[in-house]
C-alpha cells in the first residue's frame, strides 16, 4: 500500500536527527517546568478559589506538553505550500494517488516518529521529576487514545487547510496564516491556560471550536475530568473539516496555474 | 560604522519595497504576542498575584523580556538564521571580504515587521505603569528604563550570537535556540521566584535572563533590592557580550567549509 510505504519513509527520515531532536525534548520539559511553576505560584494558598488543584495543574501541564508534539507541532501547511511554489503540486496532483491522502500518510509518519521520540521522552521527563497522571481505569486509556486519534485528525485537517490555500494566497500571507493558527491552537486549545479559566464568553465559545479539540479535550479525558461526549464533538469537527478538505482539494485541481521558470 | 548604515539603509529600502507585506505582517506579530499577553492577564486577573506580583508588576517583566527579544530579532535577523550560512555554505563569501563577517552579517537585513513585538512590548509596559503609577512613584523606574531595555538587548543578542556559535561545530541550532532562547525568555516573562532552585541558577547564571527584568525590577517596584541592583544588569550585559564575542572569535577558527 503506498500510504503505509510514505508513512513509513518518512518515520525513517525523521530518525536521521533523533539526536537533536532529544536535546530539543529538554527545552519543551523546560517550557513545561515554566508553566507548572506559574501554576504553583498562582495556586498556592488559593486552590479553593480554583476547579483544579496544583497537582491537577502539574499533571495537566506534563500531559500537553506531550500531546503538542503529536497535535500542534506539525509541519506548517504539511509543507503543501512549498509544492505550490516550486510548481510540484502540478504533478502530485495527477498522479494515481489520493492526493490528500498522499500528504497525510507522509505527516502520519513524522506524527508516529514524535510520539515514540519527542512525547514519550518528555512524558518520562515529567513521570521522574514531578509525577505524571495514572487513570484510574483501563476503559480512560482507551478513551484518551479515541480522543487522541480525534485531536491528531483534527490538526492534520486544519494544518492541510492552511497548506491547500496557498493555491490561493501568496505564499507571504500564507506564513502569517500558519502563525496565527499555531497561536489560535495554543491559546484556545487550552495548552498553557485551560479553557475553564478564561473569561466567561471565551470560555463557553472556546470549547465549542475545534481547536479545543485539539489539546484540551485530550488532555481532561486523560486526567478523568471530562464527559466522553466530547468525542463526539471532537467526530464532528473531523468530519467537517474531511469534509471541507475534499471539496477544497477538488477546487485545487481546477486551479493549478504553472508559475513558470 | 558609516558602513553599517549604509548597509542597513539599503536593506531598509529592500523591504519597503513591499509596503503591504510589511504592514502586514508587523501587525499580526504585534496581535500574536499580545494574545499570549491577555491569558496571562486571564489568569491573574482570576487569582489576583503571582507570589506577590500583581498583573502589572508581572506586565512590566513581561514588556521588558518582548522588547529586548523582539530587537534583537530585529537587527540580527541572520545571527538568528545562522545555520543556512553552515548547512549552505555561504559562510565562505563572508570571510573573503575585507570586514568582519559578524559587521557583515548583522548589516545584511533587518526584519522589521519584529517591530510589531516591541511595539506590543512597549504598549504593555506604558499600560502596566499607567496602573502602577497610582500607587507607586514612577519616576526613577521611566528614567532608568531605556537603560534596562538597552542591556535586555544586549544580553539577548549574546546569547544568541553564542548560539550561533555552536553552528561552527554542530551546523544545525535550532534545537539549541528553543534552549538558549526560547524557553528562557519566555521564563523571564515571569517574576523569578516562582521557579524551583535549579532553575533560578540557570537563569541568574549561564543564561541570565533574570538580570533583564527581574533584579532591577525588584529594587524599581519596591520589591527589596537595594540599588545597587540597578547596575548589574549593566555589568552582566557587557560581561556577556565580551564573552559572546571571544566565544564566536574563537569558535570562527573550526569553520570548515561545506565543499560545495
Amino acid at each position: 500500500m503506498v500510504y503505509w510505504h510514505l508513512f513509513r519513509k518518512s518515520f525513517a527520515i525523521n530518525m536521521q536527527y533523533r539526536l537533536s531532536h532529544l536535546i530539543n525534548n529538554a527545552a519543551s520539559a523546560i517550557f513545561g517546568f515554566v508553566y507548572i511553576a506559574i501554576w504553583t505560584g498562582v495556586l498556592t494558598g488559593k486552590e479553593q478559589k480554583s476547579p483544579y488543584s496544583i497537582l491537577d495543574m502539574t499533571y495537566y501541564m506534563g500531559a500537553s506538553q506531550c500531546i503538542l508534539w503529536m497535535t500542534v507541532f506539525l509541519t506548517a501547511g504539511l509543507g503543501i505550500q512549498l509544492g505550490v511554489r516550486n510548481g510540484a503540486i502540478s504533478i502530485e496532483l495527477a498522479r494515481p494517488v489520493s492526493y490528500y491522502f498522499y500528504v497525510v500518510s507522509q505527516e502520519g509518519g513524522r506524527i508516529a516518529y514524535n510520539a515514540l521520540f519527542r512525547s514519550l521522552p518528555i512524558g518520562l521527563i515529567f513521570s521522574l521529576t514531578v509525577g505524571f497522571y495514572v487513570p484510574s481505569h483501563w476503559t480512560t486509556l482507551v478513551y484518551s487514545l479515541l480522543s487522541l486519534l480525534l485531536a491528531i485528525g483534527i490538526s492534520l485537517n486544519i494544518f492541510y487547510l492552511i497548506g491547500i490555500s496557498s493555491c490561493w494566497t501568496t505564499e507571504i500571507s500564507w506564513s502569517w496564516a500558519h502563525f496565527i493558527i499555531l497561536t489560535l491552537m495554543f491559546s484556545l486549545g487550552g495548552q498553557m491556560v485551560p479553557l475553564t479559566f478564561l473569561p466567561e464568553f471565551l470560555s463557553q465559545l472556546a470549547k465549542w471550536l475545534p481547536f479545543a479539540g485539539v489539546v484540551y479535550y485530550p488532555v481532561l479525558i486523560f486526567l478523568e475530568k471530562a464527559d466522553h461526549s466530547v468525542l463526539i464533538l471532537q467526530t464532528g469537527w473531523l468530519l467537517v473539516l474531511l469534509f471541507a478538505n475534499h471539496g477544497i482539494t477538488a477546487a485545487a485541481r481546477q486551479k493549478v496555474e504553472i508559475q513558470g521558470g | 560604522m558609516k558602513l553599517y548604515i549604509k548597509l542597513v539603509s539599503a536593506s531598509i529600502r529592500s523591504r519597503m519595497q513591499y509596503k503591504m507585506n510589511f504592514v502586514f505582517s508587523m501587525v499580526s506579530y504585534g496581535i500574536v504576542m499580545m494574545i499570549d499577553f491577555l491569558m496571562l492577564a486571564a489568569i491573574l486577573n482570576r487569582f489576583n498575584e503571582v507570589k506577590g506580583w500583581n498583573l502589572y508588576e508581572v506586565g512590566i517583566l513581561y514588556g521588558i523580556s518582548s522588547v529586548s527579544l523582539s530587537l534583537y530579532r530585529t537587527v540580527a535577523p541572520e545571527i538568528h538564521e545562522f545555520e543556512k550560512y553552515m548547512i549552505e555554505g555561504e559562510f565562505d563569501s563572508l570571510l573573503i571580504r575585507p570586514v568582519s563577517p559578524l559587521v557583515l552579517l548583522l548589516s545584511k537585513n533587518l526584519d522589521l515587521s519584529r517591530i510589531g513585538g516591541a511595539l506590543q512590548g512597549m504598549i504593555i509596559i506604558a499600560l502596566s505603569l499607567y496602573h502602577i503609577s497610582h500607587t507607586h512613584s514612577i519616576t526613577m523606574l521611566l528614567i532608568y528604563l531605556p537603560v534596562i531595555l538597552v542591556c535586555g538587548w544586549i544580553i539577548s543578542f549574546s546569547l544568541a550570537l553564542v548560539t550561533a556559535t555552536i553552528a561552527f561545530w554542530t551546523q544545525r541550532i535550532k534545537d539549541f535556540q528553543t534552549f538558549t532562547l526560547y524557553a528562557p525568555f519566555n521564563a523571564a516573562n515571569y517574576p523569578m521566584n516562582i521557579y524551583p532552585g535549579w532553575l533560578k541558577f540557570i537563569f541568574f547564571t549561564v543564561i541570565p535572563v533574570a538580570f533583564i527584568n527581574y533584579v532591577p525590577m525588584l529594587f524599581l517596584l519596591n520589591k527589596g533590592g537595594s540599588i545597587y541592583y540597578l547596575l548589574l544588569p549593566v555589568l552582566v550585559a557587557l560581561l556577556f557580550f565580551y564573552l559572546a564575542s571571544a566565544f564566536w572569535n574563537f569558535g570562527i577558527r573550526f569553520y570548515h567549509s561545506t565543499g560545495t
